[in-house]
């Protein structure tokens, strides 16, 4: 079967550099870190203290209050990103066959901050003391059912969990929906509300996060030779996923091309990737594959700044493109906004986009003293104008779920 | 409490949930064809009604209410036993 053209017509974000794509986008090129003391929640017994909160973000802005009241944070990041999306794209949902509109979103947690909130009254209170709507808002895939819901989009609707690589397997599995025709259009993308007591403590339990507490704008610092784990953060970002005809003929403005995804699994451990980084070599080498490529001319890496994954996945660059490995330019987006877990591979395919249509590789920030396990160009510091025809989207989850994307410039 | 102030309580409830004004609410008020709260709604509804008043409504108590009065009028009977137990005679 003939595999139709997509291209991104629309974007959304909500990130802690910044809300929305003009002010995020700038605050990229520009290298804005926006990791600060957490004040979400009571950080006094943990190891670490800093994370990426999404200040100033009113969910009443992008939908009625009576919603923004019942749902989970998570699901503000969605409906809020799904808003800002459908107007950039200028699609009226009115005017669409429902049945050929989908949904598929990603989510590594789902509604954790009800849930704990919940958890705690159960067990101080008693159990007939949980709010009846509590299965509702804690459901993971209440994301994209609220996004449906609020639109009327009836296609093919769901919400993938695979830890740090949701968001990009949502975009992926979005983006086959539409090729091979089960929907026309597709609003895809990732959210997490992680920032919790709970979940934060647990991952300080694991010992990922960075403890660099003094300096929350310098902790995340990716391929760096002091890095000392990954900074957690909330957010979202959705795009819209449109079948390149009908986005042509109905005038859209056509942001990017989707042209290769591909996922598969290290089969190794929970939380570590493989050290030589085959895995995450063969998921590269896979979505070239499937783009019909032989190179890219910038990776976003998934690069979370921990010792063992930004080895590894250098590793992988250079077994997938040998001695061109070195001439390809190669970002962390996390070096700015930290890791936001389930968002994280959605933030980043907003960054991929915007790179396309600029010309612009944003930098990695904080990168004094690259790690010798990490000899590869990082653009450190300040982002580089450069001429981008295809730029490839890393994400590995925990668990070692592998993702690569592909975007092209439209043409 | 006597019934004025627990129709005023269960108007506040009402209105914070519904977002409107507890002057568009009144005892005849019916919840599902006057103010539009569907069946999960009025499990809510009454679950709010539980942490204001600082009670547990059995369900089969739940299946008759039907108006602001019905909940007024529980509220009412169950605040009466309430003194009763308190202040035995």
């Amino acid at each position: 079967m003939n595999r139709r053209r997509v291209v991104v017509t629309g974007l959304g974000v909500a990130a802690c550099n910044g809300v929305g794509v003009q002010d995020f986008w700038r605050a990229n090129v520009e290298g804005r870190s926006g990791i600060t003391p957490i004040d979400a929640f009571d950080v006094t017994d943990l190891a670490s203290k800093i994370g990426g909160q999404v200040r100033g973000f009113v969910p009443g802005s992008y939908m009625p209050d009576d919603i923004a009241k019942r749902v989970d944070r998570f699901v503000h990041f969605g409906l809020a990103c799904a808003d800002m999306a459908l107007k950039d794209s200028g699609l009226r949902p009115e005017a669409e066959d429902p049945d050929r509109v989908g949904v598929i979103m990603g989510s590594g947690l789902g509604g954790l901050m009800f849930h704990e909130e919940q958890m705690v009254a159960a067990f101080d209170r008693g159990a007939h003391r949980i709010n009846p709507a509590a299965v509702a808002k804690i459901s993971p895939n209440a994301v994209a059912s609220h996004i449906a819901i609020r639109y009327g989009f009836k296609g093919p609707n769901m919400v993938i969990s695979t830890a740090c690589a949701s968001g990009a397997h949502a975009i992926g599995e979005a983006f086959r929906k539409v090729q091979y025709g089960d929907a026309d259009i597709c609003f895809t993308g990732g959210v997490e509300a992680p920032l919790t007591q709970f979940n934060f403590g647990a991952y300080c339990a694991l010992r990922v996060l960075s403890k660099n507490n003094e300096r929350p704008a310098a902790a995340s610092r990716p391929f760096e030779i002091g890095r000392d784990g990954f900074v957690m953060s909330e957010g979202g970002a959705v795009l819209v996923l449109e079948e390149r005809e009908r986005a042509l003929r109905r005038g859209a403005a056509v942001l990017a091309e989707l042209t290769g995804y591909a996922s598969n699994s290290g089969a190794h451990h929970m939380v570590m990737p493989e050290s030589e980084g085959s895995d995450a070599a063969r998921v590269m080498k896979a979505a070239l594959r499937d783009a019909g490529l032989q190179r890219v001319d910038y990776i976003n890496a998934h690069a979370t700044s921990t010792r063992a994954n930004d080895a590894a996945e250098t590793k992988a660059i250079k077994a997938v493109f040998a001695e061109e490995a070195r001439k390809i330019p190669i970002s962390s987006t996390k070096s700015m906004i930290g890791h936001a877990i389930g968002a994280a591979g959605a933030i980043e395919a907003v960054v991929c986009v915007k790179a396309l249509q600029d010309q612009i590789v944003p930098p990695t920030i904080n990168l004094d003293v690259p790690d010798p396990a990490c000899d590869l160009d990082y653009v450190p510091r300040e982002s580089r104008r450069t001429k981008l025809e295809h730029v490839m989207s890393n994400s590995f989850g925990f668990g070692n779920c592998n993702v690569a994307l592909i975007f092209s410039r439209e043409s | 409490m006597n019934r004025q102030e627990i129709e005023a309580k269960v108007r506040d409830v009402l209105a914070k949930k519904l977002g409107i004004e507890p002057g568009n609410i009144s005892g005849d008020s019916r919840l599902a064809e006057d103010l539009g709260i569907d069946s999960f709604g009025a499990v809510e509804l009454m679950f709010e009604i539980e942490e204001a008043f600082g009670l547990k409504i059995p369900d089969s108590d739940i299946m008759g209410v039907r108006s602001v009065n019905d909940i007024v009028g529980y509220l009412e009977g169950w605040l009466d036993e309430q003194s009763k137990s308190l202040n035995p005679r």
